[in-house]
């Protein structure tokens, strides 16, 4: 069980970045200057090293002669790699850590949750770089790799307990981040965050409990009190024998789950937690906020309500529809009136987000392959954004768009990554977002027809948005420069090459991904091709609704 | 002979063993530091010989520190707590291990109907003294360092150069009467609660709550010199005599009804409550006026009242013991009386009564919790909200009758009682922590904890988080399994066709499943806010905390109970042993 690497990758950075925290709170007072130094070096070389498995773990099940999906073997539906406890064993209990209630130890990963793990090994280095400021104290670099481990638990764990406890645990980093080192209103704002989540993430368990209570393992023996199992695998089993639960009950679960996935994506209208949170959380904590921990939400409405809930999901496509419109569209004129940047890039987060309910929504392969990818797209530059901003605050102290005008004069490197990133964000070709964005619209048109000129529509409004802030801050002013009254004194500088490397690294993978996106498309469509035709298929035949 | 046999086998001493040692313990308090150099001249004329007896003249420097009764009080306590551990120990997979008295002190191995038995030795009542003796233990290591003589002295500090007043002030230290007080009221309520958990007969019961509740309500009024501890210590004894009279008052209705107070056996409660056909006045008013005693026990609305000014006015240690241990005693009673004597194969006659209770009881807990300034008054009414969270445990073990899912049910009663010990008492021992230095009244004294002490502070953390239910601390796990319980107890063999349908036919149960779940992520806000004052806020005394080491190692200790009971080896330990303890009480 050591010895399995999504093992190593979850529980290392956890461990790791305890001890670390504990070496400094131990050390001497006048050595802990010294210590924190080494510590951010630490932090950053097992992050890095996180990366590498990552990558390794990849690299292996990508085979070159093209068998499997388009190269990638074992990822597809049903098919998970890295899978740590056989079927046998886990029903009789041989994987447990509470055995009493039948709580298993089961990871493993497949066409869903590979990307996402990339992409976090991806973005914790990143954001470690981007904030390398020593000022930031010695905790803070240890919490970022506290969160890695956590969020990777979320992605690989396979047994619905764990998934709860590593989707709490992530609460707990960024509250101490966003508490200990964020903007003026971050006392507000952390609790808001922490208990907004929070109460969500409560009907979820609801509804885990009550898919808990209908998942019998009468093999496990005298260990099991209640005689169930939290493995998701089971239930999976017992979908494609159509013997999971269903009728009103399933409506009842589905709708639980939908509001902690909801709140975490965030959508319209639990959102309101999003714009306090980012604006305040330190730069590495927006990043990693819209990066990662908004994903969780969409990954877990996948992996859980769209391949056990099918039935749901068909009688329920219409709210699904009307929340992601009412996301797109409301984030979007919202996005269209603010004045601070940070706030404007996270409303056009929540704008982005609800995409994936479209993508959904629309029961094609391309739709649901669509919303993936548009999770893993924006995942790269919804932090690269972030970073941008976040450069603004600490070079010129301010985010009032209306009080820069021409710093591209002064800051070329920051204007060229905010360049880049806008554009990827609004869906230029030849970038991530817009493989996700076309994916999506074009099932859209396939389910829909003519409905797909709103979400359509909407992309204008999001170019206007962004356009208009670019051109304001960084290229207005007919060759004068109007610099924020609150640099004061100071000289404007351009960004240190810390963040240079963090953005543009963010910057060449948005393009990577835009101009190959069959690196991870082709198996997330294989992925979900296989998912529509074995457990919706002969569902929506059977309700009558156009497959 | 196994390890086992010696402690429970069928003879009264081996028994009734942590008992005796409690017995002896206090015996031990009263006699050993009243020894010193006293000699008793013999009446010889013509000679002076005086004999050395040990009692009286001046104390020996032993028997006078202030640290012996808390000494003898603490190896009673383990004592208890080792010898209750091992007699269940032997094969915790193989079930209990009993053993019954009876009223001429006969033991016998296990309890038939034929006589009448007052005391039981099962893994019930063993497990619950565990928790008592657990709670009470670190009550002891709390109070090691900090109880003066007298209330105007002080403990001598390490920068004290001048050697006489060092000496004047040991010499006033010297004098541990208040200690063993203090020490002997705990011990007493240590053996009180003791005999709650061995009874099988509801009058020995009801000795046992007494004996237990005159020994709290002193240590409530402990800290007599000053306004509040006084007005704590008066408004605890008058609302807990009158609901005592109260609940005697009952069971003289239900001896009244029955002719034996008994709850097993051919002519006890359960028997007669079982052969009853439809519901008769005078037992049901009985059972009620009953229920009365262990709801102000446990702080049940509306019989809650005097538990904030109790806790807010007695000592952080007395406070966290009826946070925790007099609440498992009043929970204890309540789950032998209803469950054990009226539990039947459908819904119970009480449970819409207790149902009511417990929404309104988490509900006015977390609310009024919300509005305190006092972190001792925070956690009395956070204590009630937690007694609400158990009593709808309760209630749905009255909705679905025995069976399978009642002892499913009260296991996770069980274990919720076990490991709120951990965090709930850890709590009390950060603010006897701060009481130290004679502060932890308000919230504002938390400020800045993390930067005077960050240890304390990570601990509190911890222990806000686990109350609230946050993952993967035990908190988390013992609510997961009360609120599994009641879901799985009342979903049933449900399927339905629509939302409507479903809704309208869920048994009301399972909405305080839900109600549950909203009161948890509504208490988050005030756990959260001692957490932001803590890490957030500038302190105005930037010193380290008092040393306290054993309050610390006490502290500590809660800390890594909270963690380690959550999962792995030590969750499945506890569990087994609380699925033996509910199995053991079923009917």
């Amino acid at each position: 069980m050591i010895g399995n690497p999504l093992t190593i990758l979850t529980l290392f950075p956890l461990c790791a970045s305890l001890l670390l925290m504990l070496v400094h709170w131990a050390a001497a007072e006048d050595r802990q200057a010294d210590l924190s130094k080494w510590i951010r070096y630490i932090n950053l070389g097992v992050a890095l090293f996180m990366l590498a498995l990552a990558t390794l773990i990849g690299l292996e099940s990508f085979s070159a002669d093209l068998t499997g999906i388009g190269g990638w073997v074992g990822l597809g539906w049903h098919n998970y790699l890295y899978d740590n406890c056989d079927q046998g064993i886990l029903r009789a209990g041989g994987c447990a850590v509470i055995s009493s209630i039948g709580v298993s130890w089961h990871v493993g990963i497949d066409a869903l949750s590979y990307p996402m793990v990339w992409l976090t090994t991806l973005l914790i280095p990143i954001s470690m770089l981007v904030d390398w400021d020593q000022k930031r104290g010695a905790y803070f670099h240890s919490l970022i790799l506290m969160m890695e481990g956590a969020l990777i638990g979320v992605f690989v764990s396979l047994d619905l307990f764990m998934f709860y406890v590593f989707w709490e645990l992530t609460l707990i980093p960024m509250f101490f981040l966003i508490l200990l080192w964020g903007g003026e209103d971050r006392r507000y704002a952390a609790q808001k965050f922490f208990i907004y989540t929070f109460a969500a993430s409560v009907f979820m368990l609801a509804g885990i409990l009550m898919m808990y209570f209908h998942n019998p393992v009468p093999d496990w023996g005298v260990g099991n009190l209640t005689g169930n199992s939290f493995d998701l695998v089971l239930m999976n089993e017992q979908v494609a024998d159509s013997s999971f639960i269903s009728g009103g009950m399933q409506s009842l679960v589905f709708l639980l789950l939908l509001i902690g996935f909801a709140t975490k994506m965030p959508s319209v209208p639990v959102h309101t937690w999003l714009p306090d949170a980012h604006v305040e959380a330190p730069t590495a904590g927006s990043m990693l906020l819209a990066g990662v921990m908004l994903k969780m939400g969409a990954y877990g409405f996948i992996r859980l309500s769209v391949t056990l809930f099918p039935e749901s999901i068909i009688k329920y496509q219409w709210l699904l529809v009307l929340l992601g419109m009412v996301s797109l569209v409301y984030a979007s004129w919202v996005c269209l009136g603010q004045t601070n940047l940070k706030r404007l890039v996270a409303y056009s987060s929540v704008s982005h987000m609800g995409v994936i309910f479209l993508g959904v929504a629309t029961l094609q392969p391309l739709g649901i392959a669509g919303a993936i990818f548009m999770m893993f797209a924006h995942g790269i530059i919804s932090p690269l954004l972030f970073a941008v901003a976040g450069a603004f605050k600490k070079h010129y102290h301010t985010l009032e768009i209306g009080s820069m005008r021409g710093l591209a004069h002064h800051s070329p490197w920051m204007s060229a990554h905010m360049m880049v990133g806008w554009m990827a964000s609004l869906g230029l070709p030849l970038m991530a977002g817009f493989v996700a964005e076309v994916a999506i619209l074009i099932a859209f048109w396939m389910t829909f027809g003519w409905l797909v000129l709103l979400p359509a529509l909407t992309l204008i409004i999001t170019a206007a948005y962004y356009l208009w802030s670019m051109q304001r801050t960084i290229f207005e002013g007919s060759g004068e420069v109007e610099l924020p009254p609150t640099m004061g004194d100071d000289e404007p500088r351009d960004i240190t090459w810390h963040e240079n490397v963090g953005m543009m690294t963010l910057g060449i993978m948005a393009v990577i991904f835009g101009i190959l996106p069959g690196i991870f498309f082709v198996m997330m469509s294989g992925w979900s091709s296989d998912l529509i035709s074995t457990t919706f298929v002969d569902l929506m035949n059977s309700l009558g609704v156009e497959p | 002979m196994s390890l086992g046999t010696l402690f429970s086998g069928p003879d009264m001493a081996a028994a009734l063993m942590p008992e005796w040692i409690l017995l002896f313990g206090i015996v031990a308090m009263a006699i050993v530091p009243n020894l010193g150099d006293g000699t008793f001249r013999l009446p010889i004329p013509g000679t002076s010989i005086r004999l050395p007896i040990l009692f009286g003249g001046k104390r020996l420097a032993f028997t006078a520190d202030p640290r012996l009764p808390a000494g003898i009080a603490a190896v009673t306590l383990i004592a208890s707590f080792v010898t209750a551990f091992m007699s269940q120990m032997i094969d915790p997979s193989v079930g209990t291990n009993m053993a019954c008295i009876d009223g001429n002190g006969a033991v016998f191995a296990a309890c038939d109907v034929d006589h009448q038995h007052l005391l039981r030795v099962d893994s019930f009542s063993r497990l619950f003294e565990m928790i008592f003796y657990a709670a009470l233990l670190l009550a002891v290591a709390a109070g090691f360092n900090r109880l003066p003589a007298t209330p105007a002295s002080r403990l001598p500090t390490r920068v004290q150069q001048d050697d006489i007043v060092e000496q004047r002030r040991m010499q006033k230290l010297l004098d541990n009467r208040r200690q063993v007080d203090f020490y002997l009221l705990v011990l007493m309520a240590a053996f009180g609660m003791s005999v709650v958990a061995l009874s099988v007969n509801l009058f020995v019961m009801f000795i046992g709550l007494e004996l237990a509740g005159l020994a709290s309500y002193v240590l409530v009024a402990f800290l007599k010199e000053t306004k509040e501890g006084s007005e704590a210590g008066v408004k605890y004894f008058i609302v807990g005599s009158v609901t005592s009279a109260i609940g005697l008052y009952g069971l003289s209705l239900l001896y009244i009804w029955n002719g034996d107070l008994s709850i097993t056996g051919q002519v006890g409660l359960a028997a007669a409550w079982a052969e009853m056909d439809s519901p008769e006045a005078l037992p049901i008013i009985g059972l009620g006026l009953l229920l009365v005693a262990f709801a102000f026990k446990v702080s049940a609305v509306p019989f809650h009242f005097a538990a904030p000014d109790a806790y807010s006015g007695s000592p952080g240690p007395v406070a966290g013991v009826l946070a925790t241990a007099s609440k498992a005693m009043g929970f204890l009673a309540m789950m032998r009386v209803l469950i054990g004597v009226t539990l039947g194969e459908g819904e119970s006659e009480w449970l819409i009564l207790l149902g009511i209770i417990a929404a309104i009881t988490m509900t006015w807990g977390n609310v009024a919790a919300l509005g305190s300034k006092n972190p001792k008054r925070m956690l009395a009414y956070s204590s009630v909200a937690h007694a609400g969270y158990v009593l709808a445990g309760i209630a749905a073990v009255g909705a679905i009758g025995a069976g399978d899912g009642a002892t499913l049910l009260t296991t996770a009663i069980i274990f919720h009682l076990a490991v709120l010990v951990t965090f709930k008492l850890g709590a009390f021992l950060v603010i006897s922590l701060l009481e130290i230095e004679g502060r932890g009244h308000d919230l504002s004294h938390f400020k800045g904890l993390a930067r005077r002490d960050p240890i304390i502070a990570l601990s509190m953390l911890i222990f806000m988080l686990a109350l609230a239910g946050v993952p993967p601390l035990s908190g988390f796990l013992s609510k997961l399994l009360m609120v599994n319980g009641i879901i799985s107890s009342t979903l049933g063999d449900i399927s339905s066709a629509s939302l409507a349908d479903l809704t309208g036919s869920l048994s009301w149960v399972f909405w305080l499943a839900i109600l549950i779940f909203i009161n948890s992520a509504f208490s988050l806000f005030y756990y959260l806010r001692i957490v932001v004052v803590m890490f957030f806020d500038d302190t105005d005394r930037p010193v380290r905390l008092s040393r306290a080491p054993v309050l610390r190692m006490a502290i500590m200790l809660c800390t890594i109970g909270a963690v380690v009971f959550g999962f792995g080896d030590f969750a499945d330990g506890l569990l087994t042993l609380a699925g033996n303890a509910a199995s053991s009480l079923m009917p």
